[in-house]
């Protein structure tokens, strides 16, 4: 194992002042299920640690008016066992099913999630077709960005030396919308994902006109989850039909720019995103149709 | 390298250690208090061997450094059972002969704890869930899955 030290904060003051003073070598470890494995394969080789897992402050799921806020250091499962996270973010637990077994879904955390960036990061599609936000503090103030402004490629984020990511925020699903997620991996539990993605679909009230759509793969063009914009257009203002929808299948493969590596080929993970990106929006309509009496 | 003093409570123990900062739970479980019973097998949380419980919930001790469990409360598998008295679900893996190698079924036993703590009336599908993070090579799960099942049987009869 790799030699370091390891900081360890009183609360949110102390780390943002001890990160503020450290210009490099300081890395912030949440509970680690992500970062000890890429310490010990020395991908990243830090002087010292800064421990966040015992900042009970950065650990909650709030509604505030119309927002949702997560705490960074919400677990997967504290998460989907909130009870702001209703029926209609079922979403949520379509990714933690898939996220991984219990050890894992109980230790790894939403900001971790945000901030491996990386193209196995189940959360990060959801994130992206919901708009959401992430808050980012240090000691001099806070801003706050888009997820895909956050995400800068592979890997690598927006985050400076001194600043934390303190929570997400994504706005409240209209009755009319809903999400879906889906991930094809070699088995259910602890698997990185061939393809992982998300989709956002909102109605009009008849005729199953597409309002407004959001697709996000964990790979679009390159190795970053995005989301895949021609493929959206395709379908905005469109009725939602098996023309449409084959049509719009058509565009997707046209705008994913993939690549082989040793886990799958670029065709099986074209294939395996057209067949999940159908399967979304079918469990998404059904939804609509069957829950929020769209017709 | 800075050291730490480690405070924290293992199978309703309170102990105080120094350990370093990249010791991981794993390391001070087996080689500081001697509690062999929590395996190592790929030490990158794949396979699920490692699984403890940290205030209740099932995680891998491989995947935490030793100073992150500062203040939790600690269970492995010498906290569950003995040899004399037998936990309900280590009665159950007996009868069934769930063991084959035995090298996950500390985890095992544990991951069922964690299940049937929250959970007194699981369906097969959650106990294959609960138990989805641990790999048996021996491919033993049937044998598993159905000890699991009599040991929520036998935990519910036992409460009434």
């Amino acid at each position: 194992m790799h030699r370091f030290d390891m900081f360890v904060p009183e609360d949110l003051e102390d780390l943002l002042k001890y990160v503020d003073s450290h210009q490099s070598g300081v890395h912030v470890i949440a509970n680690g299920t992500d970062l000890i494995n890429r310490i010990q394969r020395k991908q990243v080789t830090p002087k010292v640690l800064a421990d966040i897992s015992g900042l009970n402050e950065l650990s909650y799921v709030r509604k505030e008016g119309d927002k949702l806020k997560i705490g960074a250091l919400t677990t997967i499962s504290e998460l989907i066992s909130s009870p702001i996270i209703t029926k209609h973010y079922d979403v949520f637990r379509e990714v933690a099913a898939k996220f991984g077994g219990p050890s894992i879904i109980n230790m790894a955390t939403v900001g971790g999630n945000i901030c491996s960036a990386s193209s196995s990061e189940d959360l990060l599609p959801v994130l992206l077709v919901l708009n959401a936000e992430v808050r980012l503090r240090s000691l001099r103030g806070e801003r706050t960005t888009t997820v895909e402004e956050f995400l800068k490629g592979k890997r690598a984020t927006a985050l400076k030396h001194n600043e934390i990511l303190v929570e997400t925020i994504f706005r409240e699903l209209e009755p009319a919308s809903t999400c879906s997620f889906d991930k094809v991996g070699m088995r259910n539990s602890l698997i990185i994902a061939f393809v992982n993605s998300a989709v956002y679909l909102k109605l009009a009230k008849a005729g199953r006109l597409v309002e407004d759509i959001r697709v996000a793969f964990n790979r679009v063009n390159g190795k970053i989850p995005q989301r895949a914009r021609h493929t959206e257009e395709k379908l905005r203002g469109m009725k939602l039909s098996e023309e449409s929808v084959a049509e719009t299948v058509r565009a997707l493969k046209h705008e994913l720019k993939l690549t082989s590596d040793f886990r799958v080929s670029e065709e099986y993970r074209v294939d395996v995103a057209s067949a999940l990106f159908k399967r979304m929006l079918n469990r998404c309509s059904e939804k609509l149709v069957g829950e929020r009496g769209i017709v | 390298m800075s050291k730490h003093l480690l405070k924290f409570t293992v199978n309703g123990k309170d102990h105080a250690l120094v350990v370093n900062s990249h010791d991981r739970l794993i390391d001070v479980l087996r080689n500081e208090l001697g509690l062999k019973g929590t395996k190592e097998g790929c030490s990158t949380g794949d396979c699920g061997i490692c699984a403890v419980l940290m205030d209740g919930k099932l995680v891998n001790s491989c995947l935490i450094f030793a100073i992150q469990a500062r203040n939790r409360k600690i269970t492995t598998i010498e906290g569950i059972g003995t040899a004399e008295e037998p936990h309900p679900i280590q009665r159950a893996f007996m009868k069934w002969n769930a063991s084959q190698c035995g090298y996950c079924i500390p985890a095992m036993i544990l991951a069922a704890k964690d299940l049937l703590d929250k959970n007194p009336n699981p369906t097969m599908e959650d106990i294959k869930h609960a138990t989805s993070g641990i790999i048996c090579r021996c491919t033993g799960y049937l044998k598993i899955f159905e000890a699991i099942n009599t040991a929520a049987i036998e935990m519910k009869a036992e409460s009434k």
